[in-house]
């Protein structure tokens, strides 16, 4: 007794404090929810080891009278760069560090903001590392992180230096500069990716996915319910003949009747007819509702892949995308017109059945629900198994597209190299793969499938011995018991059919999930998110301190740049300087990490995202023509442009007249990317294409590079009619190309190193002078 | 390219870092070996780069080196290496953001998010490499060897 109530108050202490902390949590993450996000969050097994976070109220527990917590870092490595939680708190006075190590629980050091000498972010490829060096102490003191803490702890860096330098420049901190709004916003950034649709079971979206068609559902129901009763009477008419009619006959020896046998044929017959046609209209209306509700899902994904930002197409592979769209959406065809009406069928029948049974017969009822029970064990074990063994069979059937999609546009290479018997081995591999993966299903299906049908063989002898039991002993007679048994295959065909419902359901899941995956990829920058419309822009681009961050790389590391309106920018440096991606944060592919970019003023993240792309002309090193015409390919920006329009853009980019040397002229079909043009003629397309939506922002990124020297010179002259007065930067390894560009901006490591015009940037012999005097060299020799 | 028949002069500079003297005489106070292939061969191919990237180095075989030097380029080497080795995997869930796998690795246990099935990458010969959404890798070497729990597991993936 004692001991019980010992138990129960040590639980209530334990409850107590809980709730202490927890409230306590929920508080501090409200004032400065942007540190305290931790992407990892410690692991909550019940295993020993596992690592607890390391919390919060230890640290309190050693703060001074009026000292305050101002930001913290949670880490996730040791020093051995084991996973291991540690905390790192600045308060108004001090940086504490609280380390949880096996050997030694919770040991805390401070240094006093004074004493700091600096604090260091260093990325080391996957995980990053604090370097403090302080006063006093040689060598420093080092902290380590996975990737997933770095921008968290980039921002604490930031936040830890500015109150140090506000403590010692002798300005108390001021409240407001705790948060720093670019901190800030990037800690909603990250709570942004979170999906907020519901997740669970994928059949059931499946089936909230099908709501608008839920009359015609009720109708297929209706239906299949209807001729479900009506093939359910057949047997019992049967049974009543036998017993009424056919069994007096032959006992008391009496004529055959036709008049007595006459009702129960027509009664079977109208059943029968009766049946056909509920059947008929259930499979259309099943059909047509499998057939509308995939047909909208394959929309849905399609509308949902085009608003999705570069960086997923970045991380996807083709194949496995249209792999999604076209089979997986079929399977769930399949899935609706097949099993889903039909199990919501078999499931009346099988309760309806099993009622009957119980009426005819209790006892021989409960017999034949013997193997149910067995039934229902078996599938439980079964269809774990088998849901990962679709998955698996999917993803197969995707990487095998990839393949497709991989090898087919790049046949020249493969031709070139002479790799044909390569790809075949590569495509033998994944397609044995999809082969394994479905044999895999297989074995399980064809074991599993005849297992139950030989439980309900089972099922059928122990009711004749049972029957024949009841028979002999005059319980019941002939005619129950061949009633009892015909609605008793039925029934165990109603099992069978379940169980291999709940077979295929596991396939359709595993199609449902791999569909709702890409649907509830949230757009990383919705186009509703910028409300602001504008319309023509003038085209004045400022970049503020623009930092952006891809993974744990850092490709930006703070521009600050202002383009006037109608001022040409070359963009030159070495590759991966970071040239392309701040174009594309221009264009607002990706947004921003750190700082702004401001067009005409207006943060672009304000702005709607269609109004700005409407400003903006990209001319891409290789330039990608859709499957159309070649005037469709020109007024792909402008599909309402006139003839007129299309053909001045035309000679505008110097396209004209090869166009016109063409047997269809600008009718004539360009293929997949436009094979049957030259790399030249399809620049010159592209370029007409950026003139006709006569853009306030021109983009060129490495234009004229993929062509010969004598076609870059037309490209040239096309390009010094599109940048007429237009805001334009451009990108270019031959210096020669921005011979027009008012100012030059040399780019290194995600830094502008040397900004002036050529001949300021030569005087100066920076990068820029020897990248000159490099490419005087190759054009010598 | 040819490495260079003499081993590369590698030292610890005062602070710590890694230095390296070329055959020109010149030291650079710090310098970064990278593997040149972490997952396939990440005891092989090491190259020495300055700080912006430029190759200074490139040492094929690490087994070939005096001790002392292999012995300060594997410290440096285990400094910025983080590749845990999955040993068991607990769960695979579907969570907010793709799966959610919880595991243990020699580095101890942790949990990470995969952010789609591509994420999951198998090299070959039951390698398996798996991305998490910070860009961190985790590799299983040899799926046969993992028990048949965590096998299970995992095997929507293969």
């Amino acid at each position: 007794m004692w001991f019980e109530f010992a138990g129960l108050a040590r639980q209530c202490c334990a409850t107590r404090q809980f709730l202490h902390f927890a409230s306590y949590a929920l508080q501090t993450a409200i004032q400065q929810h942007h540190l305290w996000q931790h992407p990892t969050p410690a692991i909550h097994l019940s295993s020993t080891t596992a690592a607890q976070p390391a919390t919060l109220p230890l640290i309190e527990r050693r703060l001074e009278p009026g000292e305050r917590v101002i930001a913290r870092l949670q880490t996730d490595l040791d020093r051995q760069l084991r996973f291991q939680n540690g905390l790192l708190v600045l308060t108004t006075r001090r940086l504490l560090a609280l380390e949880e190590s096996q050997e030694e629980a919770g040991q805390i050091r401070d240094w006093a903001l004074a004493e700091i000498e600096s604090l260091e972010l260093e990325e080391m490829g996957a995980t990053g590392a604090l370097h403090l060096m302080a006063t006093g102490q040689p060598g420093g003191s080092h902290w380590r992180f996975t990737a997933g803490c770095i921008r968290e702890a980039d921002a604490f860096v930031a936040c830890v230096m500015d109150h140090r330098g506000a403590l010692l420049s002798g300005n108390p901190p001021v409240e407001s500069q705790t948060a720093e709004p670019d901190v800030d916003d990037e800690g909603l950034d990250f709570s942004d990716l979170v999906r907020d649709s519901q997740r669970g079971n994928p059949l059931l979206r499946l089936l909230m996915f099908s709501r608008p068609w839920l009359p015609l559902i009720a109708l297929g129901l209706v239906l299949t319910v209807a001729a479900t009763s009506a093939s359910l009477l057949s047997p019992w008419l049967t049974g009543s003949l036998v017993d009424a009619v056919l069994i007096p006959i032959q006992t008391q020896s009496q004529a055959l009747h036709v008049q007595q046998i006459t009702p129960y044929a027509i009664m079977l017959l109208g059943t029968a007819l009766l049946a056909w046609l509920l059947k008929w209209g259930r499979s259309f209306v099943v059909a047509r509702i499998a057939e509308l509700v995939t047909s909208r899902m394959r929309r849905d994904l399609f509308e949902h892949l085009q608003r999705l930002s570069l960086i997923y197409f970045n991380k996807k592979r083709t194949g496995d995308l249209i792999s999604r769209i076209s089979s997986d959406t079929d399977r769930l065809s399949m899935f609706i017109s097949l099993s889903f009406i039909d199990f919501v069928c078999d499931v009346f029948q099988f309760v309806f059945t099993a009622l009957i049974l119980f009426k005819i017969h209790p006892l021989l009822a409960l017999v034949a629900l013997g193997p149910v029970p067995v039934v229902a064990w078996l599938v439980k074990c079964v269809r774990v198994h088998l849901r990962s063994c679709f998955a698996a069979s999917g993803r197969a059937w995707g990487i095998m597209l990839s393949v497709l999609t991989d090898t087919i546009p790049g046949v020249r290479v493969v031709k070139a190299f002479a790799q044909e018997e390569r790809e075949i081995e590569r495509f033998r591999q994944t397609d044995h793969h999809v082969y394994a993966t479905n044999d895999r299903v297989n074995r399980t299906w064809s074991f599993f499938s005849p297992m139950i049908e030989m439980f309900t063989d089972l099922g059928l002898l122990l009711i004749w011995i049972a029957g024949a039991w009841t028979v002999a002993h005059g319980e019941i007679r002939v005619g129950v018991l061949t009633c009892f048994i015909m609605y008793t295959s039925r029934f165990y065909g109603r099992v069978e059919a379940m169980s291999r419902f709940f077979a295929s359901a596991q396939r359709a899941a595993a199609s449902a999930h791999r569909i709702f995956e890409v649907l509830d990829v949230k757009p990383d920058m919705p186009s509703t998110e910028g409300t602001q419309r504008i319309g023509r822009l003038s085209g004045r681009i400022e970049f503020r301190d623009v930092k952006f961050r891809h993974g744990a790389r850092q490709i930006i590391r703070g521009i600050s740049l202002d383009i006037a309106a109608g001022e040409m920018i070359g963009l030159v440096g070495a590759s991966g300087a970071g040239k392309t991606t701040l174009i594309n944060l221009a264009c607002r592919f990706f947004d921003v990490s750190g700082g702004a970019i401001l067009v005409d003023g207006q943060d672009l993240r304000d702005i709607h995202v269609e109004d700005y792309r409407k400003n903006i002309g990209l001319v891409l090193q290789e330039p990608y023509l859709f499957f159309g015409t070649i005037s469709d390919n020109i007024a792909y920006g402008k599909p309402d442009a006139s003839r007129e329009e299309i053909i001045a853009a035309a000679k505008a980019a110097c396209a004209h007249e090869f166009i016109m040397r063409l047997t269809d002229g600008y009718d004539s079909m360009v293929g997949e990317r436009g094979q049957q043009l030259s790399g030249g003629e399809r620049q010159r397309i592209s370029i007409a294409r950026a003139l006709l939506i006569d853009p306030a922002i021109l983009i060129l990124d490495e234009a004229t590079s993929s062509v010969d020297t004598e076609t870059e010179r037309e490209i040239q002259r096309a390009l010094d009619n599109l940048v007429h007065g237009r805001t334009t930067i451009a990108i270019a390894h031959r210096l020669g190309t921005l011979r027009n560009a008012n100012r030059l901006v040399v780019m290194e490591h995600g830094l502008i190193t040397e900004i002036g015009s050529h001949d300021q940037l030569l005087n100066t012999s920076g990068t820029y002078a020897r990248l000159h005097q490099a490419m005087l060299e190759v054009s010598h020799t | 390219m040819k490495t260079p028949a003499a081993h590369p002069d590698l030292q610890r500079s005062s602070v710590g870092a890694l230095a390296y003297t070329d055959v020109t005489g010149k030291r650079h106070d710090k310098v970064l070996p990278v593997r040149l292939f972490p997952l396939t061969d990440p005891n092989r191919w090491i190259s020495i780069t300055d700080l912006q990237g430029q190759e200074l180095a490139c040492i094929e075989e690490v087994d070939g080196l005096p001790d002392d030097v292999r012995k300060i380029l594997l410290e440096t080497l285990a400094e910025r290496d983080f590749v845990p080795v999955i040993q068991v995997i607990h769960t695979i869930r579907h969570a907010e953001l793709g799966c959610e796998w919880c595991v243990t690795t020699d580095r101890g246990q942790t949990r990470f998010c995969v952010e789609n099935d591509e994420s999951v990458e198998a090299l070959g010969g039951g390698n398996v490499v798996v991305i998490d959404q910070h860009n961190t890798r985790y590799r299983i070497p040899d799926l046969a060897a993992l028990d048949a729990k965590s096998r299970q597991k995992f095997e929507r993936y293969y």
